[in-house]
């Protein structure tokens, strides 16, 4: 059996590949993408654990095994659906005002 | 009355001091909108009525003493409690509003207020055509309340009110005409030094505060004995500075350094013990300096020739009447403090006589004619200063009671000429010039007869009010003789006690004759220069237009006031403009009213004439214990030193009259061109002026270039700009983490990441200490996540056990005064471990004694 | 049968990774949108190997069906504006930022690693039911256990599109009219000839890729 700190170490090697993309490339796009591969990695964290250890916790059982982990990842899909909805309406309004969707030619706030 | 206001609840007090309040606050708040008859009749009936209080009151108060007038009454009211403050000795001294009238106070109160009244009403016609009416009214007004204030004061703050009260109403009328910057110059000249003399009187209230424990009147009387105490702890310490000694650097300012290295010169002029005055020195100090701001003498006597500058009015009540005797009336109140002190009496009489002298040589060049009567008022409060100074406080009073009279009636009678004047000569500085004037009694009858009265009292014709009061004090600065009132009884036995020289009273009472000789040659040169003569000012300034014309068209029309007032002969026609007129009712009838006094108050105490001195004897018992003991009058022939008085007045009144009417001034040219230099020190008022500018405001103005110097420089251009340097590069640092851009705030976010995770990483050892009773100290370690903890508590250096264990807490046996090393590790999930050391100790148990 | 399921998860591992790196290293915003795809579907098989089968296939249905393809949709409505040319602009910032967490992410990495050695510890997973991780399961407890959650994520998803459309509709003027709207209203339609081709919807006229039309805001 694959022992659940594999499952832990790709999610967090996932979660930093995501993260360095986020903080360097600066397509706005590519930066979204970026935070979905974080969110990947997050999902896959939690249900290796949840696979982990089944019986813990009284709450979110069925069967006597416990689902947090999934149910928790469930939700995290449907706000990060959402998120990038509206992310994405956000990179339209920045074509649409600046023309660019590079993120350091959006510096609207600066100083 | 004494049904409706008793003596120690006279309310009619409040009426006095009321009616003034009450016209000043009127006229100053609504007087533009009342209009100025409002304003005359508001101003005039409250003094009027103060007046009219204050006879009454003067009749309770004569009621009151009753016919043997020995004892010494006070018709007091107490209008509120003020405060309280701690005196010396933590005695509670309170201070109330309360106010007395006894036999002094009530004298000068109906002077103030009477005199007062005489010159509001001259005032109202004076000053018709300024637009200022109101406002003149009202300083007026509120300057006879605060003089009320200072006189019917029960205590030293009250009196201290009033004395700041005149101060501010002098300051706001020397300046009435403010657009002219030097007029609001001379009144803040006149302030600042009365400022100065303020201060000495704070310090004297301190220090009777702290001696007598009290600061009324009677309480002071009580206390004072301490002011004379001559015992080393009660005296005060000049030098060393409070009783302090000097050591190391400063050692050199330690008395009897100098006798003890032999040094040379300095081991017989610096002093060898340290330098103590009594009390009753220093007090007596601090007050003279307060005096002599306020009545103008040695040294802040330079605002008073400068207050010319007012109206005035203003100069005959404030710098003539009432204002500038203040300091002769609080040096007869606190008379009983003085004569504990016969080296302050000295220095009294001698400030003032010197006074005189100079004032008097100034006067002899001037040729503003309100100058002259400036320098004269200096002149003569001298006089009273000597007068109080040798010990005869009832003289130096009756000085002011007269001096009064008729320097007031010198005053509006100069007004009355200016007035004249001035109509027909149009300029401000040359209608004041005597040179200017001449032959005006044909024109001014009324004013020249007053003003001749006056005269004759001011150099002391015999018989008129000047010569009784000033012989008097001749007189007694023959004779008197002040001593220490406790030289008698065995207190002062072993300790030095200062006697006055017994020449000084010769000394005084010749340079005194020399004063009086001089007054009287100025103040006839004056009144000759004024009235005598022709007119020299035909060509002076623009005559009037008005008159020009009709001599044009030959006719003679003009105002109803002009009609009256003169005849239309020829010769006046046909020079340029009309020659002066006499002045209205309103100004000659004060006139006459204060030159019949000038003329016959004299007979209230009437010196050498030997019969009885009323108004020494109803002043008697304020003075009484002051003077017993303190003051020996010698026995002296009265009549041989009144010769003196009357040599001078003859010889000055002879000497002017041969060099301006027998030789038409020729003399005096020839005077000036004899020593030209002296004339000009003379006429520049002995360059005081100039020598308090080189010093004291020189020092004050360098002082203040470099305080403004260091603001400009250190604190606006160094600190000023380093910080706001720190903030803008701060400033600059920071914002070029603003940049707008996501990134850029995500990788700020991850740097703290970092650190949390650092934080969380690394292991942390921490431990507390806690008592356990019974000798046991209990170390407890910081918890923290999968933490593992490794004690160490034998101090061997090698951990107890070698596992990592999750015991949390050791149990340490400390005696007293042994200390124990405890060390611990902790390591944490991740395998990094670290060290920590403590020290635990037990203070030995302290030894209690028994 | 135990060696099958490490290959398996190897490989789902190996084409992760992959996925993810070319998410972020390519240029071409198609191909990280097409790695995005492969490392979804990459996850959803690692959730089949964890006994999360509804997990997976709603991983496969929203992201794979859903969030990819809106990816992909503004990636071409962009056209060539999507794709950014790279420089060096802001290089230290982003080295500084990215190596940081890049650092800090990978010592994390190893420390868990070196804890899960030291640890010495294999427990054995514990087998589940069939049950595990069915519909059945989820949605009980989804229905019961966290209802509230469900329910207010089906508002959050109401108030994102909501948000969507407010914000991607821009400012109400005449220059948001469609041509059709203006038609009717009196006001010139715009000079873009395509623009009458445009069938009127709401996010259609308002970008015509690369042309600066007028009327449009600043």
């Amino acid at each position: 059996m694959i022992p659940v700190e594999h499952y832990v170490l790709l999610s967090a090697l996932l979660f930093v590949i995501g993260g360095v993309g986020f903080l360097v490339r600066r397509n706005v796009l590519v930066a979204l993408m970026s935070i979905e591969v974080m969110l990947n990695a997050a999902n896959l964290a939690l249900v290796a654990y949840n696979r982990s250890h089944l019986a813990r916790g009284v709450a979110q059982t069925y069967g006597g095994q416990s689902h947090t982990g999934q149910v928790l990842a469930f939700f995290i899909i449907a706000a990060e659906a959402a998120e990038v909805a509206v992310g994405l309406a956000i990179v339209l309004a920045l074509y649409r005002l600046r023309r660019t969707v590079r993120s350091d030619e959006a510096d609207l706030l600066r100083n | 009355m004494s049904p409706l206001f008793p003596v120690h609840d006279y309310t009619l007090i409040a009426v006095i001091l009321g009616m003034p309040l009450l016209g000043a606050f009127v006229n100053g708040v609504w007087g533009k909108r009342l209009g100025n008859q409002a304003v005359k009749m508001m101003a005039l009936s409250a003094v009027g009525l103060s007046f009219a209080a204050s006879i009454i009151a003067f009749a309770s108060l004569v009621g009151a003493v009753g016919p043997e007038k020995d004892a010494h009454v006070k018709l007091s009211w107490t209008a509120w409690e003020w405060m309280h403050t701690t005196g010396g000795r933590g005695i509670s001294i309170p201070i109330d509003v309360k106010f007395s009238i006894d036999q002094l106070s009530g004298v000068m109160m109906l002077v103030v207020t009477g005199v007062g009244f005489l010159i509001h009403l001259y005032a109202t016609s004076y000053m018709e055509k300024d637009k200022g009416f109101a406002r003149f009214f009202a300083y007026m007004n509120l300057f006879i309340f605060s003089m009320l204030v200072l006189i019917l004061g029960d205590n030293l703050p009250v009196l201290f009110v009033g004395w700041e009260g005149v101060g501010l109403c002098s300051y706001l009328l020397i300046g009435f005409w403010y657009e002219n910057g030097a007029n609001a110059a001379a009144g803040k000249k006149a302030f600042i030094a009365n400022r100065v003399g303020d201060f000495g009187l704070l310090c004297a209230m301190f220090l009777l505060a702290w001696y007598t424990g009290a600061l009324d009147w009677n309480g002071i009387a009580n206390g004072a004995s301490s002011l004379a105490n001559p015992s080393d702890a009660l005296r005060v310490h000049v030098w060393p500075l409070g009783n302090g000694t000097y050591t190391g650097v400063l050692s050199f300012l330690q008395p009897g350094y100098f006798q003890a290295h032999h040094t040379a010169v300095l081991e017989n002029i610096m002093p060898r013990a340290p330098v103590t005055i009594s009390a009753a020195t220093a007090v007596g100090l601090a007050l003279l300096l307060g005096c002599t701001g306020k009545s103008a003498q040695i040294p802040l006597y330079v605002w008073l020739p400068d207050a010319m500058a007012g109206p005035t009015p203003v100069s005959a009540l404030i710098h003539a009447a009432t204002m500038v005797t203040a300091g002769i009336y609080l040096i007869c109140r606190l008379s009983f403090v003085f004569v504990l002190s016969p080296f302050v009496m000295v220095v009294i009489a001698v400030v003032g006589v010197s006074t005189a002298l100079l004032a008097a040589s100034i006067a002899v060049v001037q040729t503003d004619i309100k100058k002259v009567l400036a320098y004269s008022t200096v002149s003569q409060l001298g006089f009273m200063f000597l007068g109080v100074g040798v010990g005869a406080f009832a003289a130096g009073f009756f000085h002011v009671f007269t001096h009064a009279f008729f320097k007031a009636c010198l005053f509006l009678g100069a007004g009355s000429v200016i007035h004249a004047m001035h109509a027909r000569v149009h300029d401000d500085d040359a209608a004041q010039d005597i040179r200017n004037m001449g032959g005006l009694r044909k024109w001014l009858p009324l004013t020249h007869g007053t003003f001749a009265a006056a005269t004759a009292a001011i150099i002391g014709v015999p018989l008129t009010s000047g010569f009784f009061s000033k012989d008097e004090i001749l007189y007694r600065a023959y004779v008197d003789r002040t001593v220490n009132p406790l030289a008698g009884t065995g207190i002062l036995r072993g300790h030095g006690v200062y006697s006055p020289p017994e020449w000084i009273g010769h000394a005084l009472y010749w340079a005194a004759v020399a004063a009086a000789a001089m007054t009287a040659f100025y103040m006839c040169r004056l009144y000759i220069l004024t009235f005598w003569g022709s007119f020299r000012g035909w060509t002076v300034g623009r005559p009037s237009l008005l008159a020009r014309q009709e001599l044009a068209t030959g006719t003679h029309g003009g105002d109803e006031s002009h009609e009256e007032e003169h005849h239309p002969h020829r010769e006046d026609l046909l020079s340029p403009g009309y020659p002066p007129h006499e002045s209205p009712w309103q100004m000659t009838v004060p006139l006459i009213v204060l030159a019949t006094f000038s003329v016959f108050a004299g007979f209230l105490n009437p010196g050498f004439v030997k019969v009885e001195k009323p108004m020494e004897h109803w002043l008697d018992p304020v003075f009484k214990t002051a003077t017993e003991g303190a003051v020996i009058v010698r026995e002296g022939n009265e009549w041989t030193l009144a010769l003196g008085g009357i040599g001078a007045f003859l010889l000055g009144t002879v000497l002017a009259w041969w060099v301006y009417i027998e030789k038409k001034g020729q003399p005096a040219e020839q005077a000036k061109a004899w020593s030209p230099a002296l004339y000009k020190l003379l006429l520049e008022k002995w360059r005081v002026d100039e020598l308090y500018e080189a010093t004291v405001i020189a020092g004050l103005d360098s002082l203040a270039e470099t305080s403004a110097a260091v603001d400009r420089g250190i604190v606006d251009g160094v600190l000023a700009r380093l910080t706001a340097l720190l903030v803008a590069a701060s400033g600059t640092v920071l914002r070029a983490f603003q940049n707008g851009v996501v990134q850029m705030y995500a990788a700020t976010m991850v740097v703290g990441l970092a650190s949390v995770g650092w934080f969380f990483t690394v292991p942390h050892a921490n431990a507390t200490v806690a008592d356990a009773g019974n000798d046991d100290y209990l170390v407890t370690a910081a918890p923290g996540v999968g933490y593992a903890y490794r004690w160490d508590a034998d101090g061997d250096g090698k951990p107890d056990k070698p596992d990592f264990g999750s015991q949390e807490t050791l149990k340490v046996h400390v005696l007293p005064g042994t200390t124990t090393l405890v060390s611990f590790e902790v390591k944490n999930a991740f395998g990094f471990t670290r060290t920590k050391k403590l020290t635990v100790a037990r203070p030995q148990a302290p030894v209690t004694s028994l | 049968m135990a060696a099958l399921g490490t290959a398996y998860f190897y490989l789902c591992a190996l084409l992760a990774v992959g996925g993810a790196v070319s998410v972020v290293a390519a240029k071409n915003p198609i191909r990280c949108a097409m790695g995005l795809l492969l490392l979804i579907l990459s996850v959803a098989g690692l959730f089949l190997a964890l006994h999360a089968q509804f997990l997976a296939a709603i991983q496969l249905i929203v992201y794979a069906g859903a969030i990819v393809i809106l990816f992909l949709f503004v990636i071409m409505l962009l056209g060539p504006a999507a794709s950014t040319p790279s420089d060096r602009r802001g290089l230290a910032v982003r080295v500084f930022g990215g190596g940081l967490f890049g650092v800090a992410g990978l010592t994390s990495l190893t420390l868990v690693a070196r804890a899960a050695e030291t640890a010495h510890r294999v427990l054995p997973m514990p087998v589940p039911d069939a049950s595990f991780g069915g519909i059945e399961a989820f949605g009980s407890v989804l229905f019961q256990d966290t209802l509230v959650p469900f329910e207010v994520s089906s508002g959050l998803l109401m108030v994102a599109v909501v948000g969507a459309i407010a914000v991607a509709r821009g400012r109400q003027g005449s220059h948001s009219m469609s041509p059709a709207e203006q038609e009717i209203r009196g006001r010139a339609p715009s000079q873009d000839p395509l623009r009458e081709l445009h069938p009127s919807g709401v996010f259609s006229h308002e970008l015509p890729p690369g042309d600066d039309a007028k009327g449009q805001s600043a």
